[in-house]
């Protein structure tokens, strides 16, 4: 899936892989999509409540030998 | 109306610094307006000197392997992000007379008020949470 950004936050534990996420998407543009890479296994839930509080939009998610992939588009 | 979150930090040790501040960055990522009110031993968790090594309950010491393991920003990291995330850190001043602790003694961008300083944001706030 293409991004318009990627974020690289593996290593990161809660709650900075949000607080990454929300400087990151501040940098696109509305309709962009930024690309989230993290190893903290409470980011699933958090980054799909967090766009959904936040009006912007989970496209997709994925996990790969513990990096969790997620794309989410600005509202 | 942007949601807002009421926030009381009444206790002083490490884990009660990880509790407050981890709510009150991650609210602010949510656009939230985030103020939170720090009193008796809450202070503690801005105080200049004291924020840099709050204790560990006694007896959990053994968890401070588990905070480096985890790679969890330290606290005057993470109260750095709050603030520049725009959350608003009241102290309480009658605190401050009977600690005889003066504004200087705390982190710098902080504002010192009472409870109806507090109560008045809290008033219409959709969340409120003491620590």
């Amino acid at each position: 899936m293409n991004s318009n950004k990627v974020l690289d936050a593996k290593g990161l534990a809660c709650p900075m892989p949000i607080v990454k996420t929300k400087k990151a998407i501040g940098e696109i543009e509305s309709g962009e999509v930024l690309e989230v890479h993290t190893t903290d296994k409470g980011a699933k839930n958090d980054l799909t409540a967090w766009a959904k509080s936040s009006g912007h939009e989970m496209l997709k998610d994925t996990e790969e030998n513990g990096v969790l992939k997620f794309w989410i588009k600005k509202g | 109306m942007a949601t807002k979150v009421a926030i009381i930090a009444s206790n002083g040790g490490l884990f009660d610094a990880y509790k407050v501040f981890n709510i009150a960055t991650a609210s602010a990522t949510t656009d939230a307006e985030v103020a939170i009110f720090f009193t008796f031993e809450g202070l503690n968790l801005i105080h200049k000197e004291a924020y840099q090594q709050l204790p560990m309950p006694v007896g959990k010491e053994h968890f401070a392997e588990g905070f480096k393991n985890a790679n969890v920003p330290s606290i005057p990291e993470l109260v750095g992000m709050a603030q520049q995330m725009g959350v608003k850190i009241i102290a309480c001043q009658m605190t401050m007379d009977v600690m005889n602790l003066k504004k200087e003694d705390f982190i710098d961008g902080i504002d010192v008020g009472g409870a109806v300083t507090f109560l008045d944001f809290a008033k219409d706030a959709n969340i409120t949470l003491t620590f």
